[in-house]
């Protein structure tokens, strides 16, 4: 059982959690909300993470463009993941909070945004090739 | 503890609800029995609004669309019934400890809800034609006579358009069409404008027919379009079972007993021995009637029917039509924005008559992809999380999902058992094994080929096919096939169980052949006519 200090400081840890990945998933800043809710969806998951999962979130966390190519790697090479479902966990909280719905429902797009789909689906091709390899490397140093 | 009664009617579902109606409209003394499993958690919290405006401004939202425990955060792959958003969770609540089911081929979905799993149903309501019924077992003239009386009961829409002779039959008592989204305007459209290509190579497209009002009737509203279907039954605009149990509840002459789970049944000289195990207390208790109706679904009936004679068969066929599902991008939508008010069911239905004889028919049904949210789709994409949601909110206005339902026979290799297992709540399990034959396999892949073909035809553009593993239909048949001669583990034509005098089977076991189109109105029909059939009998 986890005494009051490690569940404060495993509190502590998802909500850094949930900040970087929000930042990450749609370069937006985390509400105290939403936050909260993922501490209580980690909570209750209580995923096990292995060293290589570990190693993974570490590096992960030290900057978004880490977060990006390991991410794109992890959906190559390993899409279940378990930090992958930690990350998919957080997508579906934003999506389902009014907070956040603009990055999530249809909209009528002008002709200036296909450029932005058009650097958007090179970047994602990019950053698969990337993260393939480094996943690969990380998955090497972990065995 | 002894209760005696004159119509005792196992199961509240589809089949169950308009026997157990068919009967008391009639007059006479009728007691349900059910396990009765009810949503409390999600059905007061979600708004009479519609997705938009839910997804705009409920802050509580994420309550029922991810459920309290994040059950509605999908992270295995595909399973049936994985399509069941939380407040539609309560119908498979229990169904492994209460239906024990073990397979490696076979997944079929049962449930111990109010309404069973009709609480789920797409409202697909269709009429087989002669062809069909003829194959299934059942006389085209008893049916089309129920066919009428259940829609005009339950309140179907749908147009005589090119798909109205597969869907509708001959019926006339239907409310006009619902409206169409954007979407599909843009798809009938371009069959519209290919119609005579697509019809010679034997598709044809039509509205789909529902079981959902678009004109009010009683105590029903019309259909709002708030794209809320997959998640609540506000206004009742869209036909469930429950909604016959509760107005059969106001009666006098129907008695509704929940927590029961009928495990078997004995004939005596008057009438028919019920044992129920009670799923409240776990008490075991005998109720007695004059006749008696089983409608728990196919599976239910078969563990009945095994159980009450002995286990002596060791095999009961099965049949569940193959089902899969293709993704696909409308590419007149791309970048659109989408109507508000729209509905979640199915809108379109592609039918393909390769034989020209209305037999055999393969189905498409199409829907527009939105209210079941974006993340699920994602998922399923293999790039990073932030870009695969940068070009699915762009893709997702085109996003149209066809859902291939296949036309299925019985065959050696498909089938359930009845066996001990001293650990389980009913102190059994059934086992099965349901495995395509090559050809049949062939069969199902150049039909979806042909789907596809038609598809791009219509600009919309299929990204990959996605089969279900086997009982992911949630349509099942035939475990104890019609029959002519009175034998044990067969219905008779009248619907009375093979073997007994008093035990009619009011659901599709006796079904020998599943037509592609949804069974869900013929299974309702066929139960009108078995109820009228027991009254016969009398």
């Amino acid at each position: 059982m986890l005494t009051d200090d490690r569940i404060y400081s495993a509190d502590k840890f998802y909500s850094m959690e949930a900040e970087v990945f929000t930042a990450y998933l749609i370069s937006s800043s985390l509400r105290e909300r939403e936050k909260k809710l993922y501490n209580k969806a980690m909570a209750h998951l209580d995923l096990k993470l292995s060293n290589f999962d570990k190693e993974i979130l570490k590096r992960m966390m030290k900057s978004k463009t880490n977060m990006a190519t390991i991410d794109a790697g992890l959906a190559l090479i390993k899409p279940t993941s378990l930090v992958r479902r930690k990350l998919f966990t957080m997508l579906a909280i934003l999506e389902a909070s009014p907070n956040y719905t603009s990055y999530f429902i249809p909209q009528e797009y002008n002709f200036s945004y296909y450029f932005k789909l058009a650097f958007t689906s090179f970047r994602a091709v990019f950053r698969a090739v990337v993260g393939f390899f480094l996943v690969k490397k990380i998955e090497r140093k972990c065995i | 503890m002894h209760l005696n009664f004159d119509y005792l009617v196992v199961g509240s579902g589809a089949t169950g609800a308009i026997a157990a109606k068919t009967l008391v409209d009639k007059g006479v003394q009728v007691a349900l029995l059910d396990i009765g499993e009810e949503d409390k958690q999600y059905k007061d919290l979600i708004p009479n609004k519609d997705f938009l405006s839910i997804r705009k401004q409920d802050a509580r939202q994420h309550r029922y669309f991810l459920g309290d425990q994040f059950e509605g955060i999908p992270w295995e792959s595909t399973r049936v019934g994985s399509q069941l958003t939380p407040p539609r969770s309560f119908l498979t609540r229990f169904s492994d400890v209460l239906f024990p089911f073990d397979s490696e081929s076979f997944q079929p979905l049962e449930s111990a809800a109010k309404g069973g799993l009709g609480g789920g149903w797409g409202l697909g309501s269709y009429v087989f034609s002669k062809l069909e019924l003829e194959a299934v077992g059942l006389s085209d003239y008893e049916m089309n006579a129920s066919y009428e009386e259940v829609i005009s009961y339950i309140g179907v829409s749908g147009i005589y358009d090119d798909g109205g002779k597969y869907g509708l039959g001959s019926n006339k008592k239907i409310q006009p069409a619902m409206k169409l989204d954007v979407n599909h305007q843009k798809i009938l459209k371009a069959y519209q404008k290919n119609k005579s290509k697509l019809n010679k190579n034997d598709i044809y497209v039509g509205q789909s027919v529902l079981a959902l009002l678009t004109e009010d009737k009683s105590n029903r509203k019309a259909v709002q379009y708030r794209d809320m279907g997959f998640w609540s039954d506000t206004n009742k605009s869209a036909y469930r079972s429950w909604m016959t149990i509760d107005e059969l509840n106001k009666k006098s002459n129907f008695i509704y007993y929940k927590n029961c789970l009928v495990t078997k049944f004995e004939e005596f000289d008057e009438g028919v021995r019920v044992f129920v195990k009670r799923t409240d207390t776990n008490e075991i208790q005998v109720y007695t009637c004059k006749k008696l109706i089983l409608s728990p679904g196919v599976l239910g009936t078969a563990r009945i029917v095994s159980r009450s004679f002995d286990y002596k068969k060791e095999r009961l066929p099965i049949i569940c039509n193959p089902y899969s599902y293709m993704p696909c991008i409308n590419r007149r939508q791309l970048g659109k924005n989408v109507d508000q008010y729209q509905t979640s069911f199915a809108q379109l239905v592609m039918y393909l008559d390769e034989q020209k004889n209305n037999f055999d028919v393969g189905v498409a049904a199409l829907f527009s992809y939105r209210s079941l949210l974006l993340f699920k789709l994602i998922k399923e994409t293999p790039l990073n999380f932030a870009d695969a949601r940068i070009i699915m909110q762009f893709l997702q206005s085109s996003f149209t999902i066809a859902g291939i339902h296949h036309p299925e026979k019985g065959s050696e290799n498909k089938f359930v058992s009845l066996v001990k297992d001293t650990a389980s709540y009913t102190g059994d399990k059934l086992v099965g094994q349901y495995i395509l034959s090559d050809s049949e396999l062939i069969r199902n892949i150049n039909r979806e080929k042909k789907f596809k073909s038609a598809l791009i035809s219509l600009g919309c553009y299929p990204m990959k096919t996605i089969q279900t593993p086997a009982g992911g239909s949630i349509h099942y048949g035939g475990t104890l096939p019609f029959s002519e001669k009175n034998e044990l583990f067969s219905v008779l034509k009248n619907g009375k169980l093979g073997g007994t005098k008093n035990v009619y089977v009011a659901d599709g076991s006796g079904f020998k052949y599943l037509p592609a189109k949804g069974v869900t109105l013929t299974l309702m029909a066929n139960a009108h006519r078995v109820a009228k059939n027991v009254l016969k009998n009398e």
